[in-house]
């Protein structure tokens, strides 16, 4: 008997677009591509994504997750799924780009802060969260933006990083603490 | 009144810095050319298809060599007692008694423990237990088995 509580991990639109696109059919790829496009790269971007490479990040980690959608168990939604998987995409592009020393900092991803002209119109608060977002641990800033700016709830951030809502939670709690002394 | 001020300064904290975290990425997520950002993918994803055939030879490659590590440790595990066993057999078949120490003395005694009756083993007098014998005594014993 169904938990009366109990929601469909995957909204059955997303999961139909999944099926039919491994049964072959592009058009429901490029349909998830038009659905959570736009979210992914907010998340990639406050993730510290460079503007200049956020397309092709958010082709990457489309591109990434198509490939591996059979092992998309619907343990979340769609679309959290999906910035875990940019979360990924984004760290292999920081170390590819340490490699290459074009991108000095922690994890190779840019100091936005030190960045005024890309971000020009970026608020003083907002390039200061930015900043300090990259001074965070990954999982950190993962479940900050996961919380903040994706607005998801503990169970479901922690369904998608493999962890506990408790943990989530904390993660969320010390990310907030060190981030309010960047911001204020 | 001093500590609901502070928390009325922290609840307020957290909104400042949610509020401020969903506008980040707004500019980079308002200027992605969606449409393109799709067909693009689509694009790549017809030219480099999903490999599932590879992903399963991978896996079959996998359980394959987990089975060979798996039955050729077991044989080479079974090969290493078997040699042990069968040559110190042999060992003790083919020597004489006098070149046995106690304990392997004691082994030879141990293999024949099941088809000898106590009444025909001269076990010499005052002995109840063969781990108490020494060398001589014990050869004593398995001579008096050879008849």
């Amino acid at each position: 008997m169904a938990h009366p509580h109990m929601v469909p991990a995957v909204p059955p639109h997303d999961a139909a677009l999944i099926r039919a696109w491994q049964g072959g059919d592009e058009q429901a790829a490029a349909e998830l591509v038009g659905r959570h496009a736009r979210p992914l790269a907010r998340f990639l971007a406050g993730a510290g994504a460079p503007e200049a490479d956020v397309d092709d990040l958010v082709q990457e980690t489309f591109i990434r997750a198509f490939r591996s959608v059979d092992r998309f168990r619907g343990q979340c939604q769609f679309r959290t799924w999906l910035l875990t998987i940019g979360g990924n995409v984004l760290k292999d592009f920081g170390r590819r780009a340490a490699r290459r020393k074009v991108l000095p900092l922690d994890e190779g991803v840019r100091d936005w802060a030190g960045d005024p002209h890309e971000h020009a119109e970026a608020s003083e608060a907002e390039a200061l969260l930015a900043a300090g977002l990259l001074q965070l641990p990954r999982l950190q800033r993962e479940v900050f933006l996961l919380r903040a700016q994706q607005g998801l709830e503990y169970e479901e951030i922690a369904a998608a990083l493999a962890t506990t809502p408790g943990a989530a939670r904390v993660h969320y709690h010390h990310a907030v603490r060190r981030l309010k002394e960047i911001v204020k | 009144m001093k500590g609901d001020a502070m928390n009325s300064d922290a609840m307020n904290g957290d909104a400042r810095l949610e509020n401020i975290a969903k506008r980040l990425g707004n500019g980079a997520a308002a200027r992605l050319d969606v449409e393109a950002t799709a067909r693009k993918v689509v694009a790549r994803l017809r030219e480099q298809p999903v490999r599932r055939v590879t992903w399963v030879q991978a896996s079959w490659l996998r359980i394959a060599a987990a089975l060979v590590i798996v039955v050729g440790g077991a044989v080479a595990v079974r090969q290493t007692f078997v040699r042990d066993s069968s040559v110190h057999t042999a060992h003790l078949v083919a020597d004489d008694l006098n070149d046995l120490s106690a304990d392997e003395l004691r082994d030879v005694l141990a293999t024949f423990d099941q088809i000898i009756s106590s009444d025909s083993v001269a076990v010499p007098e005052g002995s109840t237990d063969l781990h108490e014998l020494d060398a001589q005594q014990l050869r004593a014993v398995l001579r008096s088995l050879e008849g």
